[in-house]
């Protein structure tokens, strides 16, 4: 019996092929993949939630953040005055709009400098002082009201909210397999989700629905661009308001107002703020 | 995100140049090393080989902990949501384990002796169950090593 | 004191086996070797700090199956194996067994 040692070649329990291009591979398939899954999740679950019905989300929304925002300061009774003009302009504005059977709008008045404006789940509007006073006139707080119940009216929260938590749970589930601290920064972005961030399709479609409430609320649509010269004022300071994170001021949607004010051509003035709600704002500064 | 993001993506540039560049000077450094200590022969049978009946029997052993890189543990990540082959730890057990047997064989030479036989190895992780630490492996060669006696 | 993994010990005899004998030694890792250890997880390689450790504390195991077996009057151990295990995250078990014999 002979005892020897041999030499044995390279490369037979590694494999020669380069770590890039199998990384490379597999980076761009899983990456197209968990794309085509979220868009396919998330318009199924937009679709989904429509069958919800408007009196499930009210329900569901009186455990939100929305009602806590609202009660967590007590108002004072300039500010629920305040808060009842809104409502009044607010359900005047639901009517031009023509919204489905039920489907009713309450508003939170937030007497806070934040410039803010927002809808949430159950037909919940939150405006914060910080963005009313800014506007100039009546008309460009309609625009603004008619542009968040037009939301409502798309069902957007809670197209959001369905959104949000199907890509979230189905990112979740992904994460328990691979590398775990690589999921959760992916799981951790898209939480940002849930803060209920809107299409740009919905924007637009806000904007549209909100210029033709105007008409019929007012018979025009002229003061409607303040609310957005209002909004690019902003924009140019260091720190822009919360607003238009979610709510961009772009050139279509300037050119989108022009183009229907240049139907209503007759000049007519616009209708002033009430005189309390300035008197308010004055002291609050 | 954008931090994080960026981060994440150094961390790999860096994992990959720095891994492969490595990974390359130790397979040259282990090919080397078994072309210089290939008079020592290292069997795994338990019994001894003729002739050898009568020499000296002392127990040597090497062992190295090698760590995955941050390329190669991304890699790894995202194999093993389709499941396969995770070539990225297959080169760095090969690594880990030849660089042990060597530094069994150092120590055998150390020694005296001509031949290890028994070769038994071991491997373990030392970060088991600790989630995304450290990733690292311990390989542990061991085996008796067999030194000619002087004939008295 | 004679220690192999072989069944026998060349050239000598077995007169008594006297059993089992084991040594183990659980040791934990230190902050400072992780930091290193942290670093060189980027960028991949050796972690010498843990090769030593580890090397270490397989040292002691040995010693200790040693001493199990001159405590009974063994003058080998015969047939060793390691086995590792992690107890807990972040410390590692070293165990060494084998058998004790007395050789002529």
């Amino acid at each position: 019996m002979k005892y020897e040692n041999r030499t044995i070649p390279e490369g037979i329990n590694v494999s020669e092929e380069h770590p890039l291009k199998e990384f490379v591979i597999l980076a761009f398939g899983l990456g197209a993949m968990t794309v085509l899954v979220v868009a396919l999740l998330s318009f199924m679950a937009g679709w989904l939630v429509h069958l919800i019905p408007f009196s499930i989300e009210k329900s569901l929304s009186t455990s939100s953040f929305a009602a806590s925002i609202s009660d967590r300061v007590d108002l004072t009774k300039e500010q629920q005055r305040i808060e009842s003009y809104l409502q009044q302009l607010a359900d005047e504005l639901v009517v031009a709009q023509q919204l489905p059977e039920g489907m009713d709008v309450v508003v939170h008045y937030v007497d806070d400098d934040t410039v803010n404006a927002f809808a949430t789940l159950g037909g919940n509007l939150i405006m914060y002082r910080g963005l009313i006073e800014r506007l100039p006139h009546e008309n460009a707080l309609a625009m603004l009201l008619s542009h968040e119940i037009a939301h409502i009216k798309q069902r957007a929260p809670i197209v959001a909210l369905g959104r949000g938590v199907a890509v979230g749970l189905a990112l979740a589930s992904i994460s328990g397999f691979g590398d775990s601290s690589m999921s959760q920064q992916l799981v951790g972005n898209v939480g940002l989700l849930t803060s209920l961030s809107f299409s740009r399709q919905q924007e637009d479609q806000a904007d549209i629905e909100a210029l033709q409430t105007l008409e019929r609320y007012y018979g025009h649509t002229r003061g409607a661009e303040s609310l957005f010269e209002v909004l690019n004022e902003g924009s140019n300071v260091f720190n822009p308001p919360e607003i238009l994170s979610t709510h961009p001021v772009t050139q279509e949607r300037i050119k989108r107002v022009d183009s229907f004010n240049e139907k209503s051509s007759e000049l007519v003035p616009y209708k002033n703020l009430p005189d309390f709600l300035m008197k308010e704002f004055k002291t609050a500064n | 995100m954008n931090i994080d993001l960026y981060f994440f993506a150094t961390l790999l540039v860096l994992g990959y140049f720095f891994g492969r560049m490595a990974e390359k000077k130790h397979f040259k450094s282990i090919i080397e090393r078994e072309q210089k200590y290939q008079d020592v022969l290292t069997f795994n049978g338990r019994l001894l080989p003729p002739g050898m009946e009568n020499s000296k029997a002392e127990l040597v052993g090497g062992n190295v902990v090698i760590s995955v890189d941050y390329f190669k543990r991304i890699a790894a990540g995202l194999r093993a949501i389709v499941g396969g082959r995770v070539t990225t730890y297959e080169s760095l057990l090969e690594r880990a384990r030849r660089e042990a047997i060597l530094r069994m064989k150092e120590d055998a030479i150390a020694k005296g002796a001509t031949m290890v036989v028994n070769v038994k190895l071991e491997t373990a992780s030392i970060t088991k169950g600790q989630g995304q630490q450290i990733g690292s492996v311990e390989i542990y060669a061991y085996g008796t090593a067999l030194s000619p006696m002087p004939v008295l | 004191m004679l220690v192999t993994n072989i069944e026998v010990i060349p050239g000598k005899q077995v007169t008594t086996h006297l059993g089992m004998v084991q040594g183990n030694t659980v040791r934990a890792k230190h902050a400072g070797r992780d930091i290193m250890a942290g670093l060189k997880n980027i960028f991949g390689g050796e972690l010498v700090g843990y090769t030593e450790l580890l090397q270490e504390s397989r040292e002691e195991a040995t010693d200790r199956m040693v001493q199990q077996a001159k405590a009974i009057g063994a003058n080998a151990v015969i047939n060793v194996r390691y086995s590792t295990s992690s107890v807990t995250s972040g410390a590692a078990e070293l165990f060494a067994y084998g058998t004790a014999v007395i050789i002529e």
